[in-house]
C-alpha cells in the first residue's frame, strides 16, 4: 500500500505528460504546443526593420554561391549562376516560407490526408486516388523527366526543399505541424507532378455527364438539348469572331450510337462554379505608352497561406518575375524583360464517363467492341493515422479507372458509379517544360513553342511582348470528338464512343494581333460555333467576358491604372439585361419593406459595390428566382441529381417564353403558376429572407456584409488563422469576381518596355510568409481588398539600389 | 521529514528549478522540465508537503515569464490568434496564464513524484 502510494504521484505525472504530449481528436498536444521553448511561441517573428540586414546560410548541394535579396513585400529575388542552383534555391526559399502548405497540398492531392487527421480524411483520400490522381502524377512525371532540363529543375527544386527540411528541428517546425502534431517528410520530385496534377482537379474536374444523363432519362433528348443548349444566347467568345484560320481541319470522328445510360448517384458538394479567371492584353495602339499592357487575375479559392508565392528568378539565360506555386519550380504567371504572360482556365470537356459492363463479380473482364477484354488492377495503400493500413484495389478498363463500383457510394453527387473515367489528367505530360520555356521566352515564337508541351489543365495562355505582339492560345490537349460527344454518359462497350485522338496542337484556337487591338479571356466559350472542332458544350457564364470586351472596345489611351480599374470593375452586366425584365413583371406590395426594396432596386446603379444594398437584393432575388423556376423540375429527388438550366437559358425564357411549361411549380398540384407569379413570389421570399437575416432594410444590407468574403486557412474551420468579413464588392458574374470563398487570387498588370525594365504591379490576398506569426502572413490582404496593387520590383542585379531591399541572404555551399 | 523550510531556502529551490528548466528547454524536449524537477526534488530531498507547490511555482514562473519574454522579443499577431483559437477571447494575458499553468502543473506533478519516491 505504501509502495503504491509512493508511486501514485509518479503515475499521475507520467499520465499528465503523456496527455500533453499527444493530440486528442482536434485538441493539439498542449505541452509541446504551449511550451515557450518548443511551441507556437517560437514561431512568432518580429517585423523586420527597414535597415538592410545580411545573413549567410550554408546549403548542401549548391554548386556556386547564390545571392538572395528580399524586398519590403518579402519577395525573394534570387541570383544564381546556373539553372541547378537557381531551382535548388527556389525549392529552399519556398520551403522556408511555405513548407507546411506545400506538403499539405501534395498530401491532399495524393490522397494522404488520413495520415494526418485519421479516418475522417479517408473518403476524400480514396476519392483522390480512385480518380487517378497518383496514377496521373506518375504518368505525367515520366513525361516531365524526358526533358533533361526539366528533370534537372525538378530534382534541384526537390533537393532545395529537402535541404530546408533537414535544417529544421522540431521546435522550429511551421506552426501547423505543431497544431496537427506531425513532422514533415522528405520531398520528392513526383510531389511537384502531384501538385501540377492537382491543378486539373481544381480547375478541370467538373463533370455534369451524370446529371445530364439523369435529365435525358427523365425528360428526353429534345428537352435536354433545348434547356441545355450547346452555345449560349449571349456570348463574346475568347477568339474574336472572324479570326482567320491558319490550318486545315482534320476529319471529325463519326458519332457513337445513341445511348441512354443508367444514370443515378447521390448527393454532396462539388467543384465551386465560381472558380474562373480574367486576363486581357491590349496592343500598343490602344495604350498611352505605345507598347502592350497585359493584365491577369486567376480566380481560385481564397486561402491562407496563399496559393501563390512571388519570386524573381535570375540565372544565365533567365530573369523572370512573377507568381510561383509552392510545390513546383518556375514562375507560373509573370513576365521577363521581353514578354509577359497570364492564364485563365478553359472550360472544355476533357473528362468523360463510360458505363462499364463487367463479365462477372471478379471484374477481371469487361465487354468492349464485341469481345471480353481484360481489366488491369492497381493497388493503393492508405496509412490511416491510428489504424491499420487499408488496401484498396482499383480496376481499369482501357478508358481509365472505374472510380466507383456499382455498389459503392460516391464521394460527390456528380460522380457516377459503375463507370470508367477518361480524363486528360491521366495522360503523360510536360507542363514543367512549358513553364521553363515561358520563363525564358523572348518573343512570340518562343511562347508558341513553349505551349506545344502543355497538356492540362487547359488554359487560355495570354501573351504580350515588347516587340508589340499580343496573342492568345486556348491551349492544352483536347480530345478529338464528334459533336457533343461526352455531354452525357457514354457507352463503354461502343468503340465509337472512345476518344479518337486529339485536336492537333497547332489547330488549338488562337489569335495574334487582332484588328480590334485587344485579346481577353474570362473562361467563357473559347470560340464561336464556326470553329471546326467540338470542344465542349458548357463554359463559364459569359458576363465577365462580355463586360471586359465591351470595356476594352470602348477604352483608349489605356494605362496600367485604367486596367487596374477594369480588374476592379463591379458593374453587373447581368442586371442590365435581367433587372428591367423582372421589374416589368413584378407585382408586390407597394408599401413596407417590399416597396422600399423595389425602390432600392430601381435606384440601384447596377454596381456590385461593397456598400450597395441594391446588389444584395438583386443577387439574392436572382438566386431564389432560379430556384423557384427550376428546383421543382430538376432538384426534386436528391438521389437523382440533375443540372439546372443556366441563367443564360433562364433569361432567354423570361424574354421569349412567358408561357413555357417550366413556369408552373409541379409541386402545387391544383394550381398553374404564371411567370409573373414566380417572379413576384421569389421577390417577396427573397426580401423576407433578407429581413430575417439582416433586420430592416438599411446599412446592414450592404453587399459585402451579405456576401461575407473571407480568406480562410487551409485547415477547415481554423478561423483564428483566417481573415473573414473582408469589405469587398464584386461577385461571381462580375469582373471583380470576389465571392464568399473565391476570387482574384493574384492580380497582375505588366507594361512592357522596349529598352528599359518592364513596369509591373501586382497583389494577392495573402502574404509571402505562410507563418501566421509573421507580419507577412496576410499583409497584402488590405491592399487587395481596396483594389490597389503594389509595384513589383524587377532587378537586374542584387546590388540595384532601390531603397526597397530589407534582407540579403548569401547561400553558400555546405561541404 | 521536515516541512518547515526557510523562505530563502524555498526561494533558492525555485531559482534553481527555473534556471535548470530554462536550460533544459533550450536543448531538451518540453517534458524534460518535469523529469528534471522530479530529479531535483529527489536529490535535494524536498519535503513532499512542499514539492508540489515549489514545482508548480517554478514551472509557472518559467513558462509564463518565458512566454511573456518571447512575445516581447518577437512581437507578432500570433499570440492573439492563438488566444482566439483556444478560445480565450483573444486575451494574450490569458494565454500567458494558461502557458504558465501548463508549465506549473507539469513541474508540480513531477516534483511531487520525485519527493514521494524519496520519502516513501
Amino acid at each position: 500500500m505504501k509502495y503504491i502510494k509512493s508511486i501514485f504521484p509518479l503515475a499521475l505525472a507520467i499520465i499528465w505528460t503523456y496527455a500533453l504530449h499527444n493530440s486528442w481528436g482536434t485538441l493539439p498536444p498542449l505541452g509541446k504546443l504551449m511550451s515557450p521553448f518548443h511551441g507556437f511561441w517560437v514561431n512568432a517573428e518580429a517585423p523586420e526593420s527597414s535597415e538592410l540586414s545580411e545573413q549567410n546560410l550554408q546549403i548542401p548541394g549548391l554548386e556556386k554561391t547564390v545571392t538572395v535579396v528580399y524586398d519590403e513585400m518579402a519577395v525573394p529575388h534570387v541570383f544564381a549562376e546556373n539553372d541547378h542552383d537557381l531551382y535548388l534555391a527556389q525549392g529552399y526559399l519556398t520551403a522556408k516560407d511555405r513548407l507546411w502548405q506545400m506538403e499539405f497540398q501534395t498530401h491532399f492531392a495524393g490522397g494522404r490526408i488520413s495520415e494526418i487527421v485519421g479516418e475522417k480524411g479517408m473518403i476524400s483520400d480514396q476519392f483522390q486516388r480512385r480518380m487517378g490522381a497518383v496514377y496521373g502524377a506518375e504518368k505525367s512525371f515520366e513525361g516531365m523527366k524526358e526533358d533533361p532540363k526539366a528533370a534537372v529543375t525538378l530534382q534541384a527544386y526537390s533537393d532545395g526543399v529537402n535541404a530546408y527540411i533537414e535544417s529544421l528541428t522540431e521546435r522550429n517546425y511551421p506552426l501547423e505541424y505543431k497544431l496537427l502534431n506531425y513532422a514533415p517528410e522528405k520531398w520528392t520530385p513526383i510531389k511537384s507532378a502531384l501538385f501540377l496534377k492537382n491543378m486539373s482537379f481544381v480547375l478541370a474536374s467538373g463533370t455534369d455527364d451524370l446529371k445530364m444523363t439523369n435529365i435525358l432519362r427523365k425528360y428526353g433528348k429534345e428537352v435536354a438539348e433545348n434547356l441545355f443548349p450547346n452555345y449560349p444566347f449571349m456570348e463574346s467568345p475568347i477568339i474574336p469572331v472572324g479570326t482567320p484560320r491558319d490550318f486545315k481541319p482534320v476529319p471529325i470522328p463519326e458519332s457513337p450510337s445513341d445511348f441512354i445510360g443508367l444514370g443515378s448517384a447521390m448527393k454532396t458538394s462539388e467543384k465551386d462554379p465560381n472558380i474562373g479567371s480574367n486576363n486581357w492584353a491590349v496592343s500598343g495602339n490602344k495604350t498611352v505608352s505605345g507598347l502592350p499592357i497585359l493584365a491577369n487575375d486567376p480566380h481560385l479559392t481564397l486561402s491562407l497561406p496563399s496559393i501563390w508565392y512571388q519570386m524573381q528568378l535570375v540565372a544565365p539565360g533567365v530573369n523572370v518575375y512573377g507568381s510561383t506555386m509552392p510545390g513546383t519550380p518556375n514562375v507560373i504567371v509573370g513576365f521577363n524583360k521581353n514578354v509577359a504572360w497570364g492564364v485563365t482556365n478553359v472550360g472544355s470537356d476533357i473528362l468523360d464517363w463510360y458505363q462499364v459492363k463487367f463479365k462477372d463479380a471478379s471484374k477481371a473482364e469487361y465487354w468492349h467492341d464485341g469481345k471480353w477484354k481484360k481489366t488491369t488492377m492497381r493497388i493503393e495503400k492508405f496509412k490511416i493515422k491510428g489504424k491499420e493500413i487499408f488496401v484498396d484495389t482499383m480496376f481499369f478498363t482501357h478508358h481509365g479507372p472505374v472510380v466507383y463500383l456499382s455498389h459503392e457510394k460516391p464521394f460527390k453527387s456528380n460522380i457516377p458509379v459503375g463507370h470508367a473515367l477518361r480524363w486528360i489528367a491521366h495522360e503523360k505530360s510536360q507542363e514543367s517544360t512549358t513553364f521553363y520555356k515561358l520563363n525564358r521566352a523572348a518573343n512570340y515564337a518562343d511562347y508558341a513553342q513553349a505551349l506545344t508541351y502543355y497538356s492540362a489543365p487547359a488554359q487560355n495562355f495570354l501573351f504580350a511582348s515588347n516587340q508589340g505582339d499580343i496573342a492568345l492560345w486556348v491551349n492544352g490537349k483536347f480530345p478529338l470528338k464528334s459533336y457533343t460527344q461526352g455531354k452525357y454518359l457514354l457507352d463503354g462497350t461502343d468503340p465509337k464512343a472512345d476518344w479518337q485522338g486529339y485536336i492537333p496542337q497547332s489547330h488549338n484556337p488562337h489569335a495574334k494581333n487582332p484588328a480590334r487591338g485587344f485579346l481577353s479571356s474570362a473562361n467563357q466559350s473559347s470560340v464561336d460555333p464556326s470553329y471546326p472542332y467540338y470542344m465542349g458544350w458548357q463554359y463559364a457564364p459569359s458576363e465577365r467576358g462580355r463586360r471586359i470586351n465591351e470595356r476594352l472596345e470602348a477604352m483608349s489611351k489605356i494605362t496600367m491604372d485604367s486596367l487596374r480599374g477594369l480588374q476592379n470593375d463591379n458593374f453587373n452586366i447581368r442586371a442590365r439585361t435581367l433587372l428591367p425584365l423582372l421589374l416589368a413583371k413584378l407585382k408586390s406590395p407597394a408599401g413596407g419593406v417590399y416597396g422600399q426594396a423595389a425602390n432600392e432596386l430601381k435606384r440601384w446603379n447596377l454596381q456590385n459595390a461593397a456598400d450597395s444594398q441594391g446588389a444584395t437584393i438583386f443577387e439574392n432575388w436572382v438566386s431564389l428566382l432560379h430556384e423557384a423556376i427550376w428546383a421543382d423540375d430538376f432538384s426534386a429527388d436528391e438521389n437523382v441529381p440533375m443540372n439546372s438550366p443556366s441563367m443564360d437559358r433562364t433569361i432567354k425564357m423570361i424574354q421569349d417564353e412567358p408561357d413555357a411549361l417550366w413556369w408552373d411549380n409541379v409541386k402545387t398540384k391544383n394550381k398553374k403558376e404564371s411567370m409573373a407569379e414566380i417572379i413576384s413570389g421569389s421577390f417577396i421570399a427573397s426580401i423576407d429572407s433578407l429581413v430575417k437575416k439582416h433586420g430592416p432594410i438599411g446599412s446592414e444590407w450592404a453587399w459585402y456584409k451579405h456576401k461575407q468574403t473571407g480568406v480562410r486557412h487551409l485547415i477547415p474551420g481554423m478561423d483564428a488563422l483566417s481573415r473573414l468579413n473582408i469589405p469587398t464588392g464584386g461577385g461571381g458574374t462580375i469582373v471583380n469576381a470576389t465571392t464568399t470563398k473565391t476570387g482574384p487570387s493574384w492580380r497582375m498588370i505588366v507594361e512592357l518596355s522596349k529598352e528599359g525594365r518592364p513596369k509591373a504591379h501586382g497583389v494577392y490576398p495573402g502574404g509571402q510568409s505562410g507563418n501566421p506569426g509573421s507580419a507577412h502572413y496576410d499583409d497584402l490582404i488590405d491592399t487587395w481588398a481596396k483594389g490597389e496593387l503594389r509595384s513589383l520590383l524587377y532587378l537586374e542585379k542584387p546590388e540595384d539600389a532601390t531603397g526597397r531591399l530589407r534582407k540579403k541572404i548569401i547561400l553558400t555551399i555546405k561541404k | 521529514m521536515n516541512n518547515s523550510l526557510s523562505f530563502s531556502y524555498q526561494l533558492a529551490i525555485v531559482l534553481v528549478m527555473v534556471v535548470i528548466g530554462a536550460i533544459s528547454g533550450l536543448y531538451l524536449p518540453w517534458y524534460a522540465l518535469g523529469i528534471l524537477f522530479g530529479l531535483l526534488a529527489y536529490i535535494l530531498r524536498i519535503p513532499t508537503g512542499r514539492a508540489f507547490i515549489l514545482g508548480l511555482v517554478s514551472g509557472f514562473l518559467l513558462w509564463a515569464i518565458s512566454a511573456f519574454w518571447m512575445d516581447g522579443q518577437h512581437p507578432s499577431s500570433l499570440p492573439g490568434r492563438m488566444a482566439n483559437l483556444f478560445p480565450l477571447g483573444g486575451s494574450v494575458i490569458g494565454l500567458y496564464v494558461v502557458t504558465g499553468v501548463l508549465g506549473g502543473l507539469t513541474g508540480g506533478l513531477w516534483a511531487w513524484a520525485g519527493a514521494k519516491l524519496r520519502f516513501k
